[in-house]
């Protein structure tokens, strides 16, 4: 295997990263669909939250991309 | 109200003219592109074909002054700083007492900042204390992704010193060391406060060596069973403190890398589709880095907030 066959496997693996997120965001979506289904009228200042929350878990899966990004642009 | 004729505001045989001619700017861009190519597509023009896209990771130098060199990042900054900085001085020199809607927009904002703040640390006078740093966060980092959508952000080219084609203009975003700068000025600002507020008492927190300390005295005492126990449990905090020093380290890089990798994998996106399926669809995107600068400008904002108040808690127990 070339190095470069290498760098482009690594970068597609380093994918596989992006499974945690998603569970994650799935469970955020469950929890205030939930919320929101109880309490119909704090569904404004829930939204706000879940937006928070989507963004601080969306980074981890950014983090994988980062990776990514690295193996196949720059080294 | 009067009955609406056709859809989306016009008469149906325009309506249908205009899906038609959508649907085909879609279907030639899809063929234009590589996916077209994949199946067998060939025979369109020159002007149809593109140039498969390069992004860099870093940024690249434009010109250089007395050997500093400046980078299409740091002009995007500067960009910002300015429309930033006119926006105040406009909004300065306007302030009525009764609002126009210049003002509302801008208070609305303001307000919107400040509220975060004050729901974050829940004290008036420390919030007011931090608003400002916390706003212009916000702000810097909202606008700074707003502005790089523009078009002429990474579509100006220009051949700098060094014989390359590089862009003129790119978000500040996209490069490592604008985010780190704002991660530092955070990380150290949350530290000088949690300094102020608690003293070197706050230092304990990291090395604790109280748990090691008391199993001594029991040595001393003369007790080994319970020295041995109370040994266990010391290592135990020390080792917990020395977790708490490296997860505070580690905001600094979650910090940088989160606002870093959501810019430039917007970038990426961005060129990505445009390559992809160059007319039309790349809209449908434009609209999702919206949402994502936002956000991104709301979440650094309000972590800023909840490491600095973070200083001030440990106080209270």
């Amino acid at each position: 295997m070339t190095g470069e066959a290498a760098k482009l496997l690594g970068a597609g693996i380093a994918c596989i990263g992006m499974i945690g997120p998603g569970i994650g965001l799935g469970l955020i979506g469950y929890g205030t669909v939930q919320g929101i289904a109880r309490n119909p009228e704090a569904a404004g200042k829930m939204f706000v939250d879940m937006i928070l929350m989507a963004g601080l878990t969306e980074a981890i899966g950014i983090y994988a991309l980062i990776v990514a990004i690295i193996l196949a642009m720059v080294i | 109200m009067a009955k609406k004729k056709g859809c989306l505001g016009c008469s149906t045989p325009v309506a249908i003219i205009l899906a038609v001619v959508l649907l085909a700017v879609v279907v030639v861009g899809l063929l234009a592109g590589p996916i077209g190519k994949a199946f067998g597509v060939s025979g369109l023009p020159e002007w149809m074909s593109l140039q498969t896209p390069a992004p860099s990771l870093p940024a690249e130098g434009v010109f250089s002054v007395g050997g500093f060199e400046i980078t299409n990042t740091i002009l995007a900054t500067w960009i910002t700083m300015l429309v930033l900085i006119l926006l105040f001085v406009i909004y300065r020199k306007k302030l009525s007492l009764i609002p126009g809607r210049f003002q509302t927009m801008m208070e609305a904002i303001l307000g919107y900042v400040y509220d975060i703040c004050e729901s974050v640390t829940g004290q008036r006078s420390v919030a007011r204390k931090f608003f400002p740093f916390v706003c212009t966060i916000f702000l810097f980092v909202g606008f700074n992704s707003w502005l790089s959508l523009i078009p002429g952000y990474g579509s100006i080219t220009i051949v700098n010193m060094e014989g390359h084609t590089v862009e003129l203009i790119r978000g500040a975003g996209t490069d490592l060391n604008t985010t780190l700068a704002l991660a530092a000025i955070t990380f150290v600002i949350a530290e000088i406060v949690s300094f102020k507020e608690q003293g070197l008492k706050y230092l304990l927190k990291y090395f604790n060596f109280s748990g090691l300390i008391g199993a001594f005295k029991q040595l001393f005492k003369g007790k080994i069973g319970p020295f041995f126990m109370d040994l266990i449990v010391g290592i135990i905090l020390f080792i917990t403190g020395i977790i708490e020093l490296i997860s505070e380290i580690s905001r600094l890089i979650s910090l940088t890398f989160r606002l870093f990798g959501n810019m430039t994998a917007g970038e990426i996106l961005l060129v990505s589709i445009m390559f992809m399926v160059p007319y039309l669809v790349p809209t449908v995107f434009y609209g999702l880095e919206v949402l994502v600068g936002f956000i991104q400008a709301l979440v650094f904002a309000s972590l800023a907030i909840v490491y600095i108040s973070l200083g001030y808690g440990t106080e209270a127990e």
